[in-house]
Formats: structure tokens, sequence, C-alpha cells
């Protein structure tokens, strides 16, 4: 269990967070929210890469604003950060074996086979002796996850994990993520909406620091009932709406002339969510 | 597909490991291709198994780089041999860097024998900006994922500091006989060179490494200048001065142990 009272960051005039306040438990929680919305600064916060100004985290019982409690609670947790670097000279088993080390696994033999291990996880075993300036922007991506997955910790944060990867790998990360979600605490950010639809069982919604919403994707869709419109012709006001691949237009608000209404998705939602807090 | 099954007093034999080598390499063919040989063949689960996680590490592990081969045959452990591979400043720009700078001075003050102060100055100096350099979200290109493990902060920058100063004091310690000094001048930046470092590492408890190193920097140079000034650069490096630099690297070394295992 990780509580979150009060959290606050500011970075020169910037709120970054604002009196943060939330419970995360075992399964996936997915931060939504636009650019600046403070969903990377509450990820670094718990992650123990960035103190808060004011409020605390405590996580599992550990205090990251202690030392000793911090460097406990990195030992159960697994990271992959908006912007992984890397060294290009190491090749991908290297990467991995290093961060293996870092995370304080000794042992050359059990270290190389939990590195295999989670190569396998993220279907890099075949780029395993690649130099990781090879390797695409995708595999790059995997790679930042598997060595997140090293350990099998306990807390898995995971900040926008879907960029640059595939339809294919997204569904592969699906499964995977869904999976570790099941038996451990999960939270990832994301612009990708049907990630967090097809994945999350809890989302919240950020902006300006503040959680704006705190629920499941269901009622997150829930909040656009009976404001989604389809019709033929586009609205003559100037709300959100857009040609949708069958030539039909959707709008989130006032209906349209003779338009007829569409079951709103998480995504109408969210707009409708934002929309109304703007 | 063939008809043909391996008959039972061949597979014995294969088994007890009496056939001829040509003989096991065609059962051994045969093998391969027919399930239901291989199924009648008995053998050790977790003798295979094991088997199969040897090849599979000896296939993907990848072979070890230079630095890395060079450091664990010098009794350095794997982990570690590893995790200094990666220090930034143990980078061929940076030992360049380092190779240069102690050329120069080398190269001066054999050309003008007033300048030896030069090396001895920037000696002490070397390992400072190679700490600097050594750990940071600045400086580091993994450093955001290196700082969510246990192992990062004070434990991995010390690993680092350590490495870079042993590799700063062997090339200088190389360089020094080149000096036109007699031994004990010529090898008088060792002790400000340990105490620097020391007190680089003791200072970044409290302040970003860069900061630090620079702040140290500064007070050597003050020291210096302060000799220049009583007319004498090499004032710095007399007797009490470097009695005053090795307490000072105890000290400070001590403290930064202390801070390590509180």
């Amino acid at each position: 269990m990780i509580q979150i009272k009060q959290l606050t960051k500011t970075y020169a005039t910037k709120r970054a967070l604002d009196g943060l306040d939330l419970t995360l438990g075992t399964g996936v929680t997915g931060l939504l929210g636009p650019n600046g919305a403070g969903k990377t600064t509450l990820l670094r916060c718990l992650a123990t890469t960035l103190a808060p100004d004011r409020g605390t985290v405590d996580a599992f019982g550990l205090n990251p604003a202690d030392r000793v409690q911090r460097t406990a609670l990195r030992r159960r947790l697994g990271y992959l950060p908006q912007n992984p670097g890397s060294y290009p000279h190491f090749t991908a088993f290297d990467l991995v074996d290093y961060v293996a080390i870092l995370k304080e696994l000794t042992d050359r033999g059990h270290r190389h086979a939990e590195v295999r291990r989670v190569l396998a996880e993220v279907n890099l075993t075949d780029q395993a002796k690649t130099k990781v300036r090879k390797l695409s922007g995708g595999m790059r991506q995997r790679l930042a996850l598997a060595q997140a997955l090293l350990g099998e910790p306990d807390l898995l944060i995971l900040d926008e994990p879907t960029v640059g990867l595939d339809p294919e790998q997204r569904m592969m990360f699906r499964a995977l993520v869904s999976r570790l979600g099941q038996s451990r605490t999960v939270v990832l950010s994301t612009h990708q909406i049907e990630d967090v639809a097809a994945l999350c069982e809890r989302v919240v919604v950020m902006r300006d620091g503040r959680a704006l919403f705190d629920g499941t994707p269901g009622r997150l869709a829930a909040v656009a009932d009976g404001r989604v419109w389809l019709s033929d012709a586009p609205p003559a006001t100037t709300q959100l709406f857009w040609r949708t691949a069958d030539g039909r237009y959707r709008t989130l608000g006032t209906p349209p002339p003779a338009a007829e209404a569409a079951a709103p998705g998480v995504e109408d939602g969210y707009l409708m969510l934002l929309g109304e807090a703007a | 597909m063939s008809s043909w099954h391996i008959p039972d007093d061949l597979r014995e034999r294969y088994l007890e490991g009496t056939l001829e080598p040509a003989q096991a390499m065609s059962v051994d063919a045969h093998l391969g291709r027919c399930a239901g040989c291989r199924a009648a063949v008995p053998y050790e689960k977790d003798w295979l198994e094991a088997s199969w996680a040897r090849l599979e590490a000896e296939l993907i592990t990848p072979r070890l780089s230079l630095p890395e081969r060079f450091l664990r045959h010098g009794g350095v452990p794997d982990h570690l041999a590893r995790l200094l591979s990666a220090t930034p400043t143990l980078s061929r720009a940076w030992l360049t860097a380092v190779v240069a700078v102690l050329a120069f001075a080398v190269l001066a003050a054999r050309e003008q024998a007033e300048l030896l102060p030069a090396f001895l100055i920037a000696a002490p100096v070397l390992p400072l900006a190679g700490i600097a350099l050594a750990y940071g979200p600045r400086v580091d290109p993994a450093h955001e994922w290196v700082a969510a493990t246990p192992m990062s902060g004070s434990r991995l920058l010390l690993t680092r500091a350590t490495a870079v100063l042993a590799v700063s004091v062997v090339l200088a310690g190389l360089a020094s006989p080149l000096l036109p000094a007699p031994p004990g001048l010529a090898a008088a930046w060792l002790l400000p060179a340990l105490a620097a470092a020391a007190g680089c590492l003791a200072l970044s408890s409290r302040l970003p490494v860069p900061i630090a190193a620079l702040a140290v920097g500064g007070v050597w140079l003050a020291i210096v200048g302060t000799g220049r000034l009583v007319g004498d650069w090499l004032a710095a490096f007399g007797p009490v001065p470097q009695i005053g630099y090795g307490v000072a690297a105890l000290l400070l070394t001590y403290r930064l142990y202390r801070v390590s295992t509180r």
C-alpha cells in the first residue's frame, strides 16, 4: 500500500504538484493528464529520484525522506523513466546486467539468469548481444522496461512506457503489465488513452498538480454520458468535434441538429472532464 | 521420413558409450529427427535443464569489454568491474584529456625548469575534475534510472571516485619520473591529490558533486597562490604542508568512512 499525502513540488514559479493526496494498492493505476499536469513529477517522487517540497510518501511502510528507508524502498521498486538514457557502447545484456548490479544482484550466476529472464519477458533475447546504439527506438524502450522488471519489484513505476512501441509490441506490453498488476502495484502515466482503457482498473486524471478524477475507466467514460453525439453535418458551434473514419461528426457537449446519441468512451470522458475543468 | 528406428541393442551400446564414433554420430543424427527414439533414450531432467542453462548463458552472455577484462584480470570482482566500466569519466575521451594535460605539463617542465609547478598544481586537480564528472544527472546519461536503485548516491559515487582517483594517480605517477626534479619533489602532488579527492567527496554529502569539486579546487589554487605570494611557487609542496595534506587526507577519509557506514 502506498499513501501520498499533501504532496507538493514547485519548480521555480511552476507548481508541479499541489497538495496531492492519493492511495495506491495492488493493481494497475493509470495517470492521465495534459503535459505539465504533474504526472512525471509524481512518478519521480514515488521513484525516490526527486524530493518533494512538502507532503509525505509512505510506500510499504517506508518513508523515502529517510536515507536508510529510501534505500530499502529502492530495493522494492522498478522504474522506467520518461526519457530513459543509456550507455550506447553497452550491449543490451550489459546494460540490464549493469542495472542488476545497481540493484544489488551481485551473484553472477543468479544475476545473469535474471537478466536473461527480463530480456525474454520483453522479447529481446535475440538482441542481447546487440549494442544499444544499434537498437531501434521501440527496442530501446523495451530494454528500459526490462531493467524495470529486474528483481520482480513490488512497485513498478512506468512513465510513458508505450512511447515508440508498434501495435504488436503494445499488445505484448499490455499482456505483461496486466499480469504483473495481479500481484503488485503498477502505476503508469501515458497519453495513450486506449492503453488506460485496456489495462488499468483505476485511472487518475491530473491537472495542475491535482487529481481531477479518481475512479475506474468505466466511470471516467460515464462523465460524458448523454453528451456524445454523431451527426452527418458538423456542428455550427465552437464546441469540440471531429470527423470520424466513416465520414460522420462526433461532437462532445450540446447535440448538433439531427444528431444521434453515441456511447461514450474513456477518451470522451477525459476530454469532457478537462473541458469542464478549463 | 524414415521408418527405421534405433534397435534396442544399438541404443544400449549408445548409452554405454561403447559405439564407434561414426556409429554414435549416426545415432545422434537420427535422434535429432526422430521424437519416438528420443523418448526411448532415458535422461536426467535436472542435468538436461542445467546443460541448456549453461548453453544459453554461453550463447547470450556477451564477451567482456577490454577495460572489464583488465579489471577482472587484476582481481576486481566481476560486478565491480562492470560498475566501473560505466563510469562516465573513465571513457576514452577523459583518459585522453588526462594524458594530454600531463604530457603537456611534463614537456613544459622539461623545456623550462621554472614550469615544474604547473605539473604539481595540475596533478591534484585532474582527479577532482574526474570525480566532478563521474556522477550526476548532467554527466551520466542513465542517471535517472540509476538514481532509483539502492546502489545510487554516495555508494556509487564513492566507487566511481575511487576508480577515477586510482586511474589519475597511476597516470600522474607514470609521468612523474619524466620530470626534471628529484623523486621527492616530483611526487609532491600525491598527498595534495588524495586530500583534495577526499575533501571533495566529504563535501558532496552537502553540495552537488561539481560544486564540491569547484570549491576544493579553489581552495587548492588559493593554497598554491599563497606560496607564490611568499615568493616561491614550490612553498606549498614543502615538508610541513605535506604533513598537513597527509593529515587532512586521513581525517577526511575517516569522515567519509563514518558517513558511508552510518
